[in-house]
């Protein structure tokens, strides 16, 4: 909700994009403190395979998710181009610090709230609520994601639209109260 | 404005809370002088700032309330229990009152109404003499904190001619109080030898005044350079008001020499002594009300008020500075630098003190929750018509002020269950020989690492086969259970159990002991029951200094590093690894035989298995548990940092902490890690 008024006033106009797989997604870089390079991980044992563990922040405790996992893709070895975003998100109304693993970050560009076009919920594998808007870059759907809500704890299980009836009937009121 | 609105309400907050403890004191004291000051005085100091913001209701309130006190303090009236009764209903009512000033919501209005009739009710009991007799207080009142100071003031001869005209000093002094001041001439020479543009004449001003003699030389603080200044205290009361004292020195003429001030100082001395054979009061009264406002003046530097999220940044700041330093120490170890060896070692020592100073700041005394509870236990024994000596104990004892918020509740609840169900009414207790008032003990104090805070009373004590046969009707037990008489006591920390026979409004309204127990928990603390039929019972919590800094034990299973807090750990075995008995999940250590849990099996761990494992002993609750490691690498001073919202559903970490090296530790939470044991133990069990 914070982040639609900040777009308004025409403060936020610029996107991060990262990609899982050949997928492109964008975040507003609001909420986007940084990128870091993968670091060693502690995993917490017996927690959810999409909880990656924690890391050492400058000395803060950051706990890291796996996007791919989150995005119902595999786990996958990492790469040069792995690193994870370091992302602000509003939590029961309480901002809290998330890492995020992706594939690879790509660019950061600017986009007009006229050129992003409401998300089409039929044909594409994602529920609604997680996606804002899709941009059109060349030839390709760049998603731009709700992160608040893609990384809830509630939503902490994948996004994917498998999903839907697990999760089903809270999920409606959250929609009516984003409206 | 707001904001300053918002600082007044904090400051009325915290004076409503002192004005309730002195009141409590009153009622068991009604005649401790100083307390009756107190009250007047946060009284009058609320009305002071209420009125300053324009609260008109609050301030004609606690003028009217104030009237009463001033009436006792100058012992025109006695204090009753009816005063103190409505005074603390007043104090409640103000509270509410304090966000809602022009009385809008519910029915504040009314109740200010009913509450303003009474107050005048008991101002006027005494009938008509009432308005002269505040009045007359009012000028003794005066009389007593006035003082009278002898000024004398020379200019220099060139004041003039830097442009100020002594004369308006004057004036601002008599604005200062009741003043007489006299010209003095004798410098003024014959007429054609006078520069029209020089001072010539000096003053000696007698001045009774409430102001402090700083404020007497503030008034000549821009002429300092320019003249000869004495300002001396001559009496503690109205000298001017004395006829005989201005005849005596007050009649000179422009010509004459400057008062000794030592005639003076004899004067009043005998004066004094006069008086104390008339009646000895006066004097000695009159110095001891300058006293204690001179101690207030002090107290009132002594601190600063600091909003909690700048001292929990600093608490942030100095975590990592605590983590900085570590890895500081760890780099001068492997450079081998004398040197950087040296620093090291001295920023070590500062960060330790810094880090002690720190956490000092976030501990306040448990009396401010103390207090809190005096007037608790007050207003339910009238309730439940008890009567109920509250005893506090060890309220200088210091906590972090998270736990202290996160106790109230839990403690509140404890009270009210003695108070409840603990002591008995006054027949019953007549019966069992026991003095018809019931006694509760609320106490804090100090052991090692660790607060303990015990509350007990001397009631009927918990009766443990009610307990039994309770447990047994909710299900909670079976009927043919074998159980020791701790672990009956413990039932009564089972989720819903509650032996209340009816419920009243004071407890046994679903919130149970359970929640007591979580909270406590929560906070890392333990709570025990000793209890004993017809002599009472005794609730200890147990509770660690600050929740962030633990001091533990660094261990390592597989890659990664754990802490196991030192408070819990009972022992280390070393052991090889196929010593272990992993099927019966037991081990035997000095002839006795452990449960035994291996965290390498736990947390699912692939590495390769040592040849030789560590088991660390941990005590929960009267229980031993080993748990197996691979490695113990030596103590280590936790700053410990939550995982965060995402992992809330975690069982066996409490926390993480960032070792010198930038490595993390996870903290492990023993007791939870027991507790799960003992689930999947009994689980087992049963399958047998």
């Amino acid at each position: 909700m914070t982040q639609l008024v900040a777009t308004e006033k025409g403060i936020l106009k610029s996107y991060l994009t990262f990609q899982l797989n050949e997928e492109k997604f964008a975040v507003n870089v609001g909420q986007v403190i940084e990128i870091v390079e993968v670091p060693n991980i502690t995993k917490i044992p017996n927690s959810p395979t999409y909880l990656l563990g924690v890391i050492n922040l400058r000395g803060s405790i950051l706990p890291v998710v796996d996007a791919r996992i989150k995005f119902g893709l595999k786990a996958n070895e990492y790469t040069v181009n792995t690193c994870i975003l370091v992302l602000q998100l509003l939590l029961d109304d309480e901002q809290i610090m998330l890492g995020a693993l992706v594939d690879a970050v790509n660019e950061v560009f600017d986009v007009e709230q006229e050129q992003i076009q409401p998300f089409p919920a039929i044909g594409t594998s994602y529920k609604a609520e997680f996606i804002k808007g899709v941009i059109k870059d060349k030839d390709q759907f760049v998603f731009i994601l709700n992160i608040d809500k893609v990384f809830s704890v509630m939503e902490m299980e994948s996004i994917k639209i498998v999903q839907e009836n697990i999760i089903g009937t809270d999920k409606k009121e959250n929609q009516k109260t984003v409206e | 404005m707001d904001n300053m609105k918002h600082i007044y309400i904090e400051e009325a907050k915290e004076l409503f809370e002192s004005l309730e403890k002195s009141l409590l004191v009153l009622e068991k004291f009604p005649n401790d002088k100083t307390a009756i000051s107190e009250v007047f005085r946060i009284m009058h100091t609320i009305k002071g700032s209420s009125g300053m913001f324009g609260y008109t209701n609050i301030t004609q309130f606690l003028h009217n309330l104030e009237t009463i006190y001033d009436l006792i303090r100058n012992e025109k009236r006695q204090l009753s229990k009816e005063i103190l009764d409505v005074t603390l209903q007043s104090l409640d009512h103000l509270k509410v009152i304090i966000h809602d000033d022009e009385l809008i919501f519910g029915n504040n209005k009314k109740k200010h109404n009913e509450l303003l009739i009474t107050i005048e009710f008991l101002i006027n009991e005494n009938g008509a003499e009432k308005t002269e007799s505040i009045i007359e207080n009012e000028e003794a009142v005066s009389s007593l904190e006035w003082s009278t100071y002898y000024i004398k003031f020379i200019p220099s001869v060139e004041i003039l001619k830097k442009g100020t005209n002594p004369l308006y000093l004057i004036d601002e002094l008599h604005s200062l109080g009741e003043c007489i001041a006299l010209p003095r001439m004798k410098e003024l020479c014959s007429l054609e030898l006078t520069d029209p543009s020089c001072c010539y004449t000096a003053w000696e001003v007698f001045i009774a005044s409430n102001s402090s003699i700083e404020t007497l030389k503030e008034v000549f603080v821009f002429v300092e350079n320019e003249c000869t200044l004495t300002v001396s205290e001559i009496a503690p009361f109205n000298l001017i008001a004395d006829k005989t004292f201005c005849n005596t020195f007050c009649s000179n003429t422009l010509e004459a020499d400057f008062i000794n001030t030592e005639d003076i100082n004899e004067w009043v001395d005998n004066q004094i002594q006069n008086e104390n054979k008339q009646s000895n009061s006066k004097a000695i009264t009159v110095p001891k009300h300058y006293t204690e406002i001179i101690n207030q003046k002090e107290k009132s530097i002594t601190s600063i008020r600091v909003s909690s999220d700048k001292l929990d940044e600093l608490m942030g700041i100095v975590s990592e500075l605590v983590t900085t330093q570590a890895g500081l120490k760890l780099l001068a170890e492997n450079t081998n630098n004398m040197h950087l060896d040296a620093f090291s070692e001295t920023i070590e020592k500062l960060t330790r003190r810094l880090r002690d100073v720190s956490f000092g700041m976030t501990l306040i005394p448990v009396n401010t929750m103390f207090g809190r509870f005096q007037r608790l236990v007050r207003d339910i024994s009238y309730d439940l018509n008890k009567e109920i000596d509250f005893v506090t104990e060890g309220g200088e004892t210091e906590l972090d002020k998270t736990i202290i918020e996160s106790l109230t509740d839990p403690l509140m609840h404890i009270l009210r269950n003695c108070l409840d169900h603990g002591i008995e009414n006054a027949e019953e207790r007549k019966k069992k020989g026991k003095s018809p008032k019931g006694k509760i003990t609320l106490k804090a104090y100090y052991s090692g690492a660790s607060v303990y805070i015990q509350v007990s009373d001397d009631g009927k004590g918990i009766d443990l086969d009610k307990i039994r046969s309770k447990a047994i009707e909710k299900g909670l037990i079976q009927h043919d259970s074998i159980m020791s008489d701790k672990e009956i006591l413990e039932l009564i920390y089972a989720p819903g159990f509650s032996t209340a026979e009816k419920i009243t409004g004071v407890s046994g309204r679903g919130v149970g002991m359970d929640v007591v127990k979580r909270n406590i928990s929560n906070l890392h603390g333990e709570i025990s029951t000793e209890t004993e039929i017809d002599q009472g019972s005794k609730f200890s919590i147990k509770l660690p200094l600050t929740l962030s800094i633990i001091d533990g034990l660094l261990v390592k299973i597989g890659n990664v590093f754990y802490i196991i807090p030192l408070s819990v750990v009972d022992k280390c075995y070393e052991v090889k690894r196929n010593e272990l008995d992993n099927f019966n999940k037991l081990i035997v250590f000095d002839g006795n035989q452990i449960p035994f849990l291996d965290l390498r099996v736990e947390f699912e761990v692939h590495e390769k298995e040592p040849l030789i494992q560590h088991v660390i002993v941990v005590n929960n609750e009267d229980r031993k548990v080993g748990l197996g490691i691979d490695s113990i690498v030596g103590e280590y001073q936790a700053v410990v940092k939550p995982l965060g919202k995402h992992y809330n559903g975690q069982d066996y970490i409490s926390g993480a902490t960032i070792l010198g090296d930038g490595t993390i530790a996870l903290v492990l939470d023993s007791n939870r890690i027991i507790k799960r044991y003992k689930i999947n133990h009994l689980r087992t069990e049963e399958l047998v």
